[in-house]
């Protein structure tokens, strides 16, 4: 028996392997046809523009979000990803492969989340990233367009009696490790002449337990997690009206999609999806109305409209994609108004108002280059 | 950890008479020897009380475990799609039966062999019952979270099948109990395939304590057998064996974990020709904690290995045992038997760091705890607490039973009495 056992023990090891193996590649096969085109995106200049072929061949898109971001990326208890970058994530989906849910989220921290786009791991990064020019040049990747304004604040206790950050001096202040928002810190101190100690935490539900234990006198972050925070501040410690933000923006952060650096059929692609968001709120066009819209249109009567919905004949952009690719986005996901509403607007736990993130024509900094 | 004293095996020693404890005189000896261990009894009894006092009315009263039992589903698999989890339950049935089948044969089998060797089998019904704690523990703390019954009913299912195939097993007749090794490697295959395979979940979407698991099992069992042939190519008289076995233990052993794992998933693709086709995320971290767990192994097989006397060597020699079978029949086996506490040590510190594989994007068992805080409804609520504290037990009480099954191995090995 003790023979059998070790018998047992070897053809279990080498079974395993076997099916780790085996089943693994007709796994892989089966979900994922263009496996092997996943290394190729290694070196985008070999493909010349293989990676939207690449992510139609697969039939999903691989995503990379960030570890759990209040509002912008978010697993809920089913196992399904919500959140203004998943959005965006599942708008580029429905664009090119016309299925919002087609789409593998990878949860990158900051620090990887760069290499990961340059390895192609992943086909986009949509991660709270913010846009600089250090970025944009040495970090293998492209920023596509801005979708998201934030900037960085300060939140301290309402009779703390900080009305400026001015007023902080000799303060300790809490801030997450290994981010700009350090950095903008240390920077803005500086330049104010404040005298400070920073106190840095891994992330914010560490930083939120110390701010309890009365050990900050200020949380820097960006305003949409302020604000995240916030609203929903435990009643327990007061609730949300015991702690306020400061009024002081103390920088400007734009978020948005990266695309891997050379493929620049891919990178217009995410480009034009972002657009899309913003052209379909400025036209009126919403999840609720577009099939009407579509069916009620006359290209010949609104040809911006009817380009944009790819109604009129003869009209393709050349980007690669469907007539109505535009349309998938807005039924599937929606305008900019119900992505912006759903995930940080006033009935979210973020409570954000529009603000800068509104349409040019309201006074904000959202623009689409005409669809011609 | 001392074995228990005994004062041997054979059936002319009587066992010592059994001592009456007195709680006054064990309090008096244990507690209150001295004057300074007075003082530290004073002092730490009341710190051990108020401690346990503060965890225990944390665990059953203050503790908002809403957020456990919202997202236990998650917590398990992670983003595996809920229309599939049926797959995960049949194989989980399959494996019950397989497993079941194995552990009845294998029990009946020594059973057997003690009987006919003229011993009475060491283990008691109570043994017995008291081996299915630490995994009847692990099933609480799971189940106990689940707002419906029917994760209960049916991991009932899967354990009455499991438990009836291993009283089936006792009936199989002596001829067909070869056959149950091989019927249970191909019931771990036909599961693993239920799962991935056929329309079924890739790997790559498994998360939770299902991909912890996956990382763990799979590891160990291809790295130990691995380790132990590095260990033996460490010793070998082959000098260009020995080299190459000596370099990758000492790489691997080298080198962080972490760094290992952002290789593998970085670097890894940037070296195999643009042909190649590129194992998937989990397979390629799955690999790299088996290097990393071989070379490990290899060392503590190494340590046992020289803990066996050259006159075990001489004597199987001695008996005309040729090399291969020298080293299998006798040195192999005592010096696994001595190194016991690390090999099991070595899978307990590999089913911990399987936390790692959070820095490279995947959804593992401690990954998701950290995740659901950020879900609207627990957001800034210091829910982490709650949700670490659930994973600590999981991982403690998984860990707990690894270590009580090698201490059970410890004792019918006899180590350390012989």
């Amino acid at each position: 028996m003790k023979r059998s056992i070790r018998i047992a023990s070897v053809a279990l090891a080498a079974g395993l392997v076997l099916s780790a193996c085996a089943s693994d590649e007709e796994a892989t096969d089966a979900a994922d046809p263009a496996a092997p085109e996943e290394t190729v995106t290694v070196d985008p200049a070999q493909t010349e523009g293989g990676l939207l072929a690449a992510v139609q061949e697969r039939g999903t898109l691989i995503c990379g979000v960030s570890q759990g971001l209040p509002g912008f990326s978010i697993q809920g208890d089913d196992g399904t990803y919500t959140g203004f970058d998943v959005d965006y994530c599942r708008a580029v989906a429905a664009a090119v492969l016309g299925d919002a849910d087609a789409v593998d989220f990878v949860e990158l921290s900051a620090s990887a989340r760069f290499t990961a786009l340059q390895a192609g791991e992943i086909d986009v990064l949509i991660r709270n990233t913010t846009w600089t020019a250090t970025r944009d040049r040495n970090e293998g990747g492209s920023f596509a367009a801005t979708t998201f304004y934030d900037g960085q604040g300060m939140m301290v206790d309402t009779d703390s009696g900080f009305d400026t950050i001015d007023d902080m001096a000799n303060t300790t202040i809490c801030v997450q490790a290994g981010t700009t928002t350090q950095l903008n810190l240390e920077s803005q101190f500086a330049a104010r002449g404040l005298p400070y100690t920073a106190l840095t935490f891994e992330g914010n539900d560490q930083l939120q337990a110390a701010y309890f234990e009365g050990r900050c006198d200020g949380w820097t972050s960006d305003l949409s997690q302020l604000a995240a925070f916030r609203g929903t501040w435990p009643d327990e410690q007061g609730g949300a009206e015991s702690v306020k933000i400061l009024p002081d923006v103390i920088s400007k952060e734009p978020l948005g999609p990266l695309t891997s650096d050379g493929d620049s059929e891919w990178f217009d692609v995410v480009q034009w999806v972002v657009f899309a968001t913003f052209q379909a709120e400025e036209f009126g066009i919403s999840s609720a109305n577009v099939d009407s819209i579509v069916a009620s249109t006359n290209p010949d009567e609104e040809p911006a409209i009817g380009r944009f919905l790819g109604l009129v004949d003869g009209f393709d952009p050349g980007l690669g994609l469907s007539p109505d690719w535009a349309v998938n986005v807005i039924s599937q996901v929606g305008n900019y108004e119900e992505i912006f509403l759903r995930n940080v607007g006033p009935d979210t736990p973020l409570g954000l108002s529009r603000g800068v993130n509104s349409l040019w024509t309201d006074g904000g900094l959202l623009y689409a280059p005409p669809f011609r | 950890m001392s074995a228990p004293v005994t004062t041997g095996t054979g059936a002319d020693t009587a066992r010592p008479p059994q001592r009456r404890v007195d709680p006054a005189r064990w309090v008096r000896d244990n507690l209150f020897p001295t004057p300074f261990n007075s003082v530290l009894t004073l002092v730490f009894a009341p710190l051990v009380v108020w401690a346990t006092w503060r965890f225990a009315r944390f665990l059953v009263v203050s503790a908002r475990w809403e957020i456990v039992e919202t997202n236990l589903t998650l917590y398990v698999v992670g983003g595996f799609p809920r229309e599939q989890l049926w797959r995960l339950w049949l194989a989980l049935t399959i494996l019950a039966a397989v497993f079941g089948l194995l552990g009845g044969v294998v029990g009946v089998t020594a059973r057997e062999a003690a009987v006919a060797a003229g011993r009475t089998t060491a283990t008691t019904r109570w043994d017995r019952l008291a081996r299915l704690g630490p995994p009847a523990l692990l099933l609480l703390v799971l189940l106990g979270f689940s707002r419906t019954f029917t994760p209960l009913l049916l991991t009932g299912a899967v354990v009455a099948i499991g438990l009836s195939l291993s009283l089936v097993a006792r009936r199989i007749p002596a001829a067909l109990r070869r056959a149950v090794p091989l019927i249970t490697v191909a019931g771990v295959v036909v599961s693993l395939y239920s799962i991935s395979s056929f329309g079924g979940v890739p790997r790559d979407e498994w998360g939770g304590l299902l991909i912890t698991m996956y990382y763990t099992i799979g590891a160990l069992v291809v790295s130990y057998p691995v380790g132990i042939l590095f260990a033996l190519g460490r010793r070998s008289s082959l000098p260009m064996v020995r080299w190459v076995c000596g370099a990758y233990v000492e790489f691997f052993r080298g080198s962080p974990l972490i760094t290992l794992l952002f290789t593998g998933w970085l670097v890894l693709p940037f070296f195999l020709p643009a042909d190649f086709p590129t194992p998937t995320l989990v397979t390629r971290a799955l690999i790299i904690f088996i290097l990393f767990t071989s070379a490990y192994v290899a060392e503590i097989v190494r340590g046992g290995l020289q803990a066996v006397g050259r006159g075990q060597w001489e004597a199987a020699q001695a008996l005309g045992l040729s090399p291969w079978k020298q080293t299998r029949l006798i040195v192999l086996p005592q010096a696994l038997r001595a190194v016991i506490p690390g090999l099991v040590g070595q899978a307990i510190s590999l089913f911990k760091d399987t936390t790692l594989v959070l820095i490279i994007g995947q959804q593992d068992l401690l990954a998701i705890a950290q995740n659901v805080t950020k879900q609207d409804e627990f957001l800034g609520q210091g829910y982490i607490i709650e949700s670490l504290v659930f994973v600590g037990i999981v991982y403690w009480v998984a860990s707990y039973w690894l270590s009580k099954e090698s201490q059970r191995l410890e004792v019918r090995l006899g180590v350390g009495q012989r």
